[in-house]
């Protein structure tokens, strides 16, 4: 059964994958887009002066920060082939509960916080069950609940002062560390669930072929539900994090978060159409995307022009998706 | 094949039945399989063959019709059933998940997970173990992939094949189902794809397997089952016919042929 295809990597049927190896093939495959990402810090470092300092490499990675977590979730949900237009405004709803909790009912902010992540989980939950129990395609399903929980966070957010926190939530979204650490943490368990427990490895295969995945017995639907919840979790971590590096709550907040979230994820060459894919590329292509914005804003390219920029990016990498499958 | 004639019956369907609206892709069709033989379905296409393995391992609800599973009703609804009752298929087209490694699509729904702490909570898998069980079983089948933990795309079509295969034997404890294991395949692949066929019966299992080649009906099989336009045709034992029959079966030149099996 040897053939051309694959010769060169059929060596002794018995030799071992080492550890090595399994590394140097995931190297593989994130080392274009990485590369990508020091380019654009190499141009931006170039044409720049004031570009140069570790203050500004600091506040690309913190400016990424929130955004990223919330992608953390997006990456799982692309990846098993589904699609969440509503993170955003679980994002509104979440940030105005965790200040509703703190603020109105006076609760201890460990407390809050886990409920204002029960508030999110549930309402990614809501978004996988709607969708497994109607058959309404994931688009219909989370573009719905993009106006639905936006309308929610108005509801729970008016006419009220969600502001002037208590000194120790403040401490986790101010500064650089604490919110860099937690992107790095969630990028983490992100990875960890994706690659070595068994709901994560079922995200590629019913992202591959869900029919094949099925038919091999895997709990679909049950699954898509769990992974939804996962993009809310992560949704609902990245809310908290901004109501406590602003120090107020607003319903207003995390317009278009969704879409910065898809960008990132297909920037870092995750499939749009699922299947392939992982954390470590998302973040990568949260700090491309960064990198670019603040970059511009170093050359004085106006806020209007960035986002024509990024648009064209998020299609090129599209486009490169794509090709990409086309070649194979 | 006197030796068959006196094996058990391993699996009888009666009357399996499938209805789109008014359409009759399956009617009322009755098959036996015997312990340790190699049963070909053919027919021509449209004459109700995937539709007939599909009905029989639950991967598309049937309108009507029974199974036993060595001589007892088995309820098979859905393809974990068919599983639970020691049926494994391999569906044309539907056998692998290109994205995913070879390991993984081993054990794709059965995955074996750490026996610790990690696995119980968080179902954190064991490749290690996975890794070894299938090295194992491809040096027994003598299956020459060692980068099982590539994704499946790398691979030919005849080691797709053989991987998809080799499943049946890690997994099937009595019954293996074949969509044409074939189909797609060069000269040389085919030879060698149908070798492991034969050998799936060394590992005790018994095979039922759609195909269009005549020589493989021949060569390979014990008895034939031929369909014509959702209905059963004939059932031979192959010893008795010949290609030419067998094409007169398929297109319906020759008529019904009693079913000299009971």
């Amino acid at each position: 059964m040897i053939n051309q295809k694959s010769s060169e990597f059929v060596s002794v049927p018995q030799a071992k994958t080492s550890g090595w190896q399994i590394l140097q093939y995931q190297f593989m495959q994130i080392w274009q887009v990485l590369a990508a990402l020091v380019l654009i810090y190499a141009v931006f470092f170039v044409l720049s002066p004031a570009f140069r300092n570790v203050d500004t490499l600091l506040s690309i990675f913190s400016q990424a920060a929130i955004l990223a977590i919330l992608a953390c979730g997006t990456t799982v949900v692309l990846i098993s082939g589904g699609l969440d237009l509503s993170v955003g405004s679980i994002f509104a709803v979440v940030g105005v509960v965790v200040g509703v909790l703190i603020k109105e009912y006076q609760l201890a902010y460990p407390v809050a916080i886990i409920g204002a992540l029960v508030a999110g989980t549930c309402l990614g939950a809501l978004n996988g069950v709607i969708q497994v129990v109607t058959k309404v395609p994931a688009f219909i399903v989370t573009l719905g609940g993009l106006t639905a929980y936006k309308g929610l966070a108005e509801l729970l957010g008016s006419g009220k002062d969600l502001s002037r926190f208590p000194e120790g939530f403040q401490m986790l979204g101010s500064g650089y560390f604490a919110p860099i650490c937690i992107m790095f943490g969630a990028a983490l368990l992100t990875g960890l669930f994706l690659t070595k427990t068994r709901l994560g490895n079922h995200a590629f295969a019913i992202g591959g072929n869900e029919e094949v995945a099925r038919l091999s017995g895997v709990k679909v639907a049950r699954s898509r539900i769990y992974y939804y919840m996962i993009g809310g979790m992560f949704a609902a971590t990245a809310a908290i994090l901004e109501v406590s590096k602003l120090n107020f709550a607003q319903s207003s907040r995390g317009v278009s978060y969704e879409l910065f979230a898809i960008a990132a994820v297909v920037i870092g060459g995750t499939s749009l159409f699922g299947g392939r894919g992982g954390v470590g590329k998302t973040i990568i292509g949260m700090l491309i995307m960064q990198t670019i914005i603040v970059g511009l804003a170093y050359l004085g390219v106006g806020t209007s022009f960035q986002r024509i920029a990024i648009g064209a990016i998020i299609i090129l990498a599209v486009y490169w998706d794509v090709w990409r499958r086309q070649a194979r | 094949m006197k030796h068959l004639e006196s094996a058990k019956m391993i699996l009888q369907a009666r009357g399996l039945s499938k209805h789109y609206g008014g359409v009759v892709a399956l009617d009322s069709v009755d098959l036996e399989l015997r312990e340790g033989e190699v049963l070909a379905i053919v027919g021509d296409n449209g004459a109700g063959k995937s539709t007939l393995v599909k009905a029989l391992t639950g991967a598309i609800v049937k309108t009507s019709g029974s199974v036993q599973i060595d001589g007892r009703e088995t309820r098979i609804d859905n393809p974990s059933d068919a599983k639970a009752a020691g049926m494994e298929t391999v569906y044309q087209d539907l056998a692998l998940v290109n994205e995913i490694s070879i390991t993984k699509n081993m054990f794709l729904g059965r995955e074996i997970i750490k026996d610790n702490i990690f696995g119980s909570l968080f179902g954190v898998l064991d490749f290690a173990k996975m890794d070894a069980k299938i090295r194992d079983l491809f040096e027994k089948l003598d299956i020459r992939i060692a980068d099982i933990y590539r994704d499946a795309e790398a691979f030919s079509g005849g080691q797709r094949q053989a991987v998809a295969l080799s499943k049946t034997v890690m997994f099937g404890k009595r019954i293996a189902i074949l969509d044409e294991p074939t189909a797609a395949l060069g000269v040389r692949e085919s030879k060698m794809a149908m070798d492991l066929v034969r050998s799936l019966k060394d590992h005790g299992l018994s095979v039922i397997m759609i195909t269009h080649n005549m020589q493989h009906v021949l060569n390979y099989c014990d008895r034939v089952m031929v369909m014509r336009l959702g209905k059963v045709a004939a059932v031979c034992d192959v010893a008795e016919v010949d290609g030419d029959t067998l094409v007169g079966l398929i297109t319906g030149a020759i008529e019904k042929k009693v079913a000299n099996n009971d």
